[in-house]
């Protein structure tokens, strides 16, 4: 690869670096709002019932396909701000070249993990979206709906880990196991 | 290959590429994918990602998100503040009272928010200085604040006993008041030598330089108008927690309708009390929310795949009957088990611990008779030591963040008290398990 070839390279990396980021602030939004439906959903599932008297099935399934695409369509997000959190012993025992070695062939071995679950997820969306797969309930909504969430969570999280491999730019190192964040998990 | 080998190997490449820094998640995945296509019908591998939805898809699961946004939303708020300074205005006059104040608000704060760091961030950083001021030694002051901040994980609702109850297929509802016992009994321990040693503290300062120490270590007198006037600060945290379990135990919500009347509740009063509605203060908390959720429920999602690849390749059945033909005594067994959690927690969050262990330990103590409830509280109290104790210990880094200048040594040394306190409460929960077990009978039979 000559010197202009690498650099037209460098330029589409870092347009595609900009689109995705810009794809993630749109999908992290949309995850907010899900999260706050969800509640606002389950909330509203206890009034109905013991204020207006009445039960409705869908409450539940809703809340659900809100978390499960809030959960999905924001891992992207979270895997550029480092959020996946990973124990990081090693880092602190490697010489630095050996350790930055590590840490690239780390990304690609979550890239291949990810990009195969991203195409499982595809396949199993077009399966569902084909032969008409519904919820069992009588609400029965169409699952190829958190399916494609999943599908798209899953492609931009591969998009966005081969995107830090290829730059071999580790996620900054904010969420390591020793600031992990979550103490009740 | 046999079993035991398939099971050597399966924990072999889980270990390596988790070591190796792959983020936990796509470790759990990545080798439970690839164990799917060496071991298990090719057919396995199409079901895999129906297989992490269908699991992942439990509304009980899913109102873990919702238990984290109304921790978060708590836990960003002035709240913590506001609740430590209505308990130190009670609790001025006894000696040692500022420590059982902070005691006492790591507890209700924990109960809100469901999350140690966020418990030792939002009481410790009022704290930690006011306890360092009025003489008490910065290593009882991180002790108390670490070992209060664990009650996150004990107390209810806890994501860790949420997590338990869908991996032992036991009530949610009795497991949360099984928590309760526990957890008054650690709160009194921790208060008991919060006054201990700060009096010890007084005395050895007295002999060394009399007057001084006197002066250092005065007792806050308040007016009884001034302890009124606190009193509306603590009338909200009232107001949420007995709203939650109201709704839970009286029957009016199901746990995930709690999770999200909860996270409602509590964006509600820090909207009205502390003013945080717009978009703009709002936006911070529910990204806070979703960045920790994402994070966890990708671990959990694998953690499900890990577990069914485990048991449908029956590692987890060879290892739960290997367990039992060791034919060790039922208490020999509960200490290896309960090793085996203090080990892992050096590494690993309580969640991957519970999903990826649950089905390898739960039967044979259940075939030695234990009481699956009584075991997950004791199980958890061990975790919470994991959060306190080197060499990761979460809360320490917390603490560390929130006074870097008390020295890592002296944390240390400071913290070691109250692991060994929760040993105790262990050992006491051995000997008297009805602490666990009477309160979920009384109220749900």
């Amino acid at each position: 690869m000559d010197v202009s070839e690498a650099g037209e390279a460098a330029t589409v990396v870092r347009w595609a670096n900009r689109a995705l980021a810009r794809i993630n602030a749109v999908m992290t939004t949309l995850g907010m709002c899900a999260l706050v439906a969800a509640s606002l959903v389950l909330t509203h599932s206890v009034i109905t019932r013991y204020v207006l008297g009445y039960a409705t099935d869908w409450q539940d399934t809703i809340a659900v396909f809100c978390l499960v695409g809030a959960v999905f369509l924001s891992s992207a997000h979270v895997q550029s701000i480092g959020g996946h959190i990973a124990i990081e012993a090693l880092a602190e025992i490697l010489p630095p070249r050996i350790n930055r070695i590590r840490r690239v062939m780390v990304l690609w071995c979550s890239f291949a993990f990810c990009a195969f679950f991203a195409w499982k997820s595809w396949t199993l969306t077009y399966e569902a979206w084909t032969e008409g797969y519904r919820l069992a309930s009588s609400f029965s909504p169409p699952l190829s709906i958190p399916y494609f969430m999943m599908s798209v969570g899953m492609t931009l999280l591969t998009v966005q880990i081969f995107l830090q491999a290829i730059a071999r730019r580790p996620p900054p190192p904010a969420l390591e196991a020793p600031t992990r964040p979550v103490g009740n998990v | 290959m046999s079993d035991t080998l398939i099971g050597f190997a399966y924990g072999g490449v889980t270990l390596f590429l988790m070591f190796a820094g792959v983020p936990i998640a796509f470790a759990l995945g990545a080798t439970a994918v690839l164990f799917m296509l060496f071991f298990m019908p090719t057919s396995s591998l199409d079901t895999v990602t129906q297989n992490v939805y269908e699991e992942m898809a439990s509304i009980t699961l899913l109102s873990i998100p919702l238990f984290i946004l109304k921790g978060v939303a708590i836990g960003r708020s002035r709240a913590g503040q506001d609740l430590y300074s209505a308990l130190h205005v009670w609790l001025g006059r006894v000696p040692g009272g500022l420590g059982v104040a902070n005691v006492l608000a790591c507890g209700v704060f924990a109960a809100m928010a469901g999350s140690s760091p966020a418990t030792c961030s939002a009481i410790g950083g009022a704290g930690i200085p006011e306890m360092r001021k009025f003489g008490y030694s910065p290593g009882l002051a991180a002790g108390i604040i670490a070992a209060g901040g664990t009650l996150g994980i004990l107390l209810p609702p806890s994501i860790t006993m949420i997590l338990y109850a869908v991996a032992a297929q036991v009530s949610l509802g009795r497991l949360f008041l099984a928590g309760v016992g526990p957890g008054l009994l650690l709160l009194t321990l921790f208060a008991a030598y919060a006054v201990y040693k700060y009096s010890a503290e007084a005395r050895q300062e007295k002999v060394a330089a009399n007057a001084s120490a006197a002066a250092r270590r005065p007792l806050l007198a308040f007016t009884f108008r001034e302890k009124m006037g606190a009193l509306p600060r603590i009338l909200p945290f009232v107001i949420l927690l007995i709203g939650v379990m109201i709704a839970l135990y009286g029957g009016y919500a199901t746990p995930s309708e709690t999770a999200g009347l909860g996270a409602v509740l509590a964006l509600l009063l820090i909207a009205m009390i502390y003013g945080i509605w717009t978009p703009r203060e709002l936006r911070p908390i529910l990204s806070a929310t979703l960045r920790e959720s994402t994070m966890l429920m990708l671990i959990i999602g694998m953690s499900l795949l890990f577990s069914y690849v485990m048991s449908y390749l029956h590692i987890s059945q060879s290892a739960a009957m290997w367990m039992v033909s060791l034919h060790l005594s039922r208490w020999l067994l509960l200490a290896g088990i309960l090793m085996i959690v203090v080990v892992l927690g050096f590494f690993l969050p309580p969640v991957s611990i519970i999903l990826m262990i649950a089905p390898i330990i739960l039967p044979p103590l259940k075939a030695d008779g234990f009481d699956l409830i009584w075991f997950g509280v004791v199980m958890t109290i061990v975790m919470e030591m994991g959060l306190i104790h080197p060499p990761v210990g979460l809360n320490i880094f917390v603490i560390k963040s929130i006074a870097p200048d008390i020295r890592l040594r002296e944390l240390v040394f400071g913290i070691l008290p109250f692991v060994v306190l929760m040993l105790l409460a262990v050992v006491m929960l051995c000997v008297w398990p009805e602490i666990v077990t009477w309160l979920p009978k009384a109220v749900m039979g």
